[in-house]
């Protein structure tokens, strides 16, 4: 787990971004369970299982104890507001040959539409470049036109597809 | 229901089932040339009609001028969710679209073709609006299942160059706002400090808390209430209704600014007044709820056959002035009310759209009525549409707006567009009664004969 340095917090309009600390792995939880039921909503493939609380629980605990996972988030007066979590993976076949993985993104409604996403995105790039990543990949759920409109402003384009079917 | 409503309901059933069947349909098309030889056809088709067709082709604006397009408005629906029945289908759509069109022509003399289509898609349903828009000098979109009606509405704001009407969501509004108007200044207070609180979060209700708002409701001040509960911005299932219902997003994110949670006695605390459009009662609301309001409380029990709660249950329960979609109790919240006078106004100006702001205008000119003639009570809140001036004086407000937003093809003073509407409507229900008094409408009573034999 990486720690920001106090001169690396944002600051905007009371929303501070920083590394996750254990305090705030409740909040995130419950951010990330909110996330995956919004994931659930574009697609029955991606309809969540009934102890997601747990579950998201859980992936918080596991990522921030990882080497390889990086989660910042958005806090507003002690509450978690905003979470983005990212995995680092060496890529065995392709340059560049470190790729940063955003896995997790999260910002509560009232908090949308601020620029407060395009400041999570920049700070954990920022993050994952220092881990050696110099491809930053983000990863959601083909029908979340928002998803697509948001990382396509900032420069990113469509990588690799998955293509799904339940038997 | 008492026992003698419900009896007068079957009778009404059982009377509109026989006549409708005998008139085989409400509405007809009737000529207004004259046609006194063939000859005339000479005139009214071809040759003479080339010379008419190239003039407009010369200048598309002129099919309002040589053609009745600028009095013809289409009432577009899929019969996805019409009156209390649900998705039944445009061919039985078909009886309510008829009855709407009976209404503009007798009470705004505007000539509604009826348009039940076998569209599903809101993208169906826009494409095909775009693609009548040269026959018409206004769209009405009317019973279509929300959300999908919000986002065609919204669509067709900004595609089509005539205005476009969706009575469920701005009909509806419209006299909610009127009657509220009213009873706030009844009660000696105002939109821009009260406390409303909404119960129910369908197509009217949205459409009424956005014009509230536009009518100058401070957003944080409403608290909109549905079958989950209080909505805020931290809802569990916001991102539902997100990706399901942007426009109730909105306004959960802009209302309830003290982010009250729970139920509706948890909203109510304090409310001035209360707008419910949600289940059938009478036991919806109870009571103890009202209780909980402000002194000299609003209650708008809209919901039908039956409100939320009974008028009699309500005022023992506190509340100050009652209204309900009934005819058979005071103040009735009836779209009638209003959508035939915007309809006329815009229509009268040759209007490209109705904005939000138009809305406003013709609710303040319809509440300003009672209140300038001085009937306003506690019993009447509203006019009934027994009073026929409402009809020219909400169509010139209108198109005065209209004009001023610069949103109107002909600069009419407020005057000229009064004694226009005027005179379109007295001369449709001058004809109306002309029909039916030489008997080509056959009258009720020689039905009857007829039907009983």
């Amino acid at each position: 787990m990486i720690t920001l340095a106090k001169s690396e917090e944002k600051k905007k309009s009371g929303v501070v971004i920083r590394a996750i600390r254990k305090e705030d792995a409740a909040q995130a939880a419950e951010l990330l369970a909110r996330l995956k039921r919004l994931n659930g909503e574009f697609d029955p493939l991606l309809k969540t299982v009934t102890v997601i609380e747990a579950a998201a629980k859980r992936s918080i605990d596991q990522a921030m104890s990882s080497e390889n996972s990086v989660i910042l988030v958005a806090v507003e007066q002690n509450k978690v507001v905003g979470l983005v979590k990212a995995d680092v993976t060496d890529r065995a076949f392709y340059e560049p040959r470190r790729e940063g993985a955003i896995v997790e993104f999260y910002i509560l409604p009232e908090f949308r539409r601020s620029s407060l996403g395009k400041e999570l995105l920049s700070a954990i790039s920022e993050q994952l470049r220092k881990k050696g990543a110099d491809l930053i990949t983000a990863v959601f759920p083909s029908q979340n036109e928002i998803a697509k409109r948001f990382y396509t402003k900032l420069g990113f384009r469509s990588l690799t597809n998955v293509y799904a079917k339940a038997d | 229901m008492s026992k003698s409503a419900k009896q007068k309901r079957r009778d009404t059933s059982k009377l509109a089932l026989s006549y409708s069947k005998y008139y085989a349909g409400k509405m007809q098309v009737f000529p207004k040339v004259p046609v006194t030889s063939l000859d005339d056809f000479a005139i009214w088709y071809t040759p003479g009609v080339a010379a008419v067709s190239l003039a407009v082709a010369k200048d598309r604006e002129q099919s309002f001028q040589y053609t009745n397009r600028w009095n013809s408005l289409c009432i577009l629906t899929d019969g996805s969710r019409v009156l209390g029945l649900g998705d039944i289908g445009p061919e039985a759509s078909m009886p309510v679209m008829e009855g709407k069109a009976l209404i503009y022509k007798y009470l705004g003399g505007v000539d509604a073709i009826p348009l039940p289509v076998n569209a599903h898609s809101s993208e169906e349903l826009v494409e095909l609006a775009c693609q009548i828009q040269p026959a018409f000098g206004g769209i009405h979109l009317e019973d279509i299942a929300s959300p999908k009606c919000f986002e065609i509405l919204d669509r067709l704001r900004e595609r089509l160059t005539i205005p476009v009407w969706h009575d469920d969501q701005q009909g509806t509004a419209g006299v909610i706002l009127a009657g509220l108007l009213n009873s706030l200044m009844l009660t000696g207070k105002k939109l821009s400090n009260s406390r409303v609180v909404m119960m129910g979060a369908g197509a009217a209700n949205i459409a009424a808390a956005k014009l509230m708002i536009s009518a100058g409701l401070r957003p944080g001040n409403l608290i909109l209430v549905d079958s989950k509960g209080v909505l805020h911005s931290e809802r569990e299932d916001m991102d539902h209704i997100m990706i399901q219902n942007k426009w109730k997003y909105e306004l959960a994110l802009a209302t309830n600014s003290e982010r009250v949670k729970g139920g509706i006695d948890e909203a109510v605390k304090g409310a001035d007044a209360l707008i419910a459009a949600s289940q059938p009662g009478p036991h919806t609301l109870a009571p103890r709820t009202l209780r909980m309001m402000n002194k000299d409380a609003i209650l708008f029990a809209l919901s039908n056959p039956v409100p939320e709660i009974l008028p009699s249950e309500a005022k023992k329960a506190g509340m100050k002035i009652i209204a309900t979609g009934r005819s058979d109790f005071p103040n009735q919240v009836n779209n009638s009310l209003i959508f035939p006078s915007v309809i006329r106004g815009v229509f009268d100006v040759r209007s490209k759209a109705i904005p939000d702001d138009v809305i406003v205008v013709a609710a303040q000119e319809l509440a300003r009525y009672t209140e300038k003639e001085g009937t306003l009570t506690e019993q009447h809140i509203l006019p009934t549409m027994m009073d026929w001036e409402i009809y020219p004086l909400v169509a010139s407000a209108v198109g005065e707006k209209c004009v001023s937003m610069g949103i109107a093809r002909l600069k009419m003073t407020r005057k000229q567009i009064h004694n226009r509407a005027q005179e379109v409507i007295q001369k449709s229900k001058n004809m109306i009664n002309s029909v039916q008094k030489s008997n080509f409408i056959e009258s009720f009573s020689s039905v009857n004969k007829k039907i009983n034999k």
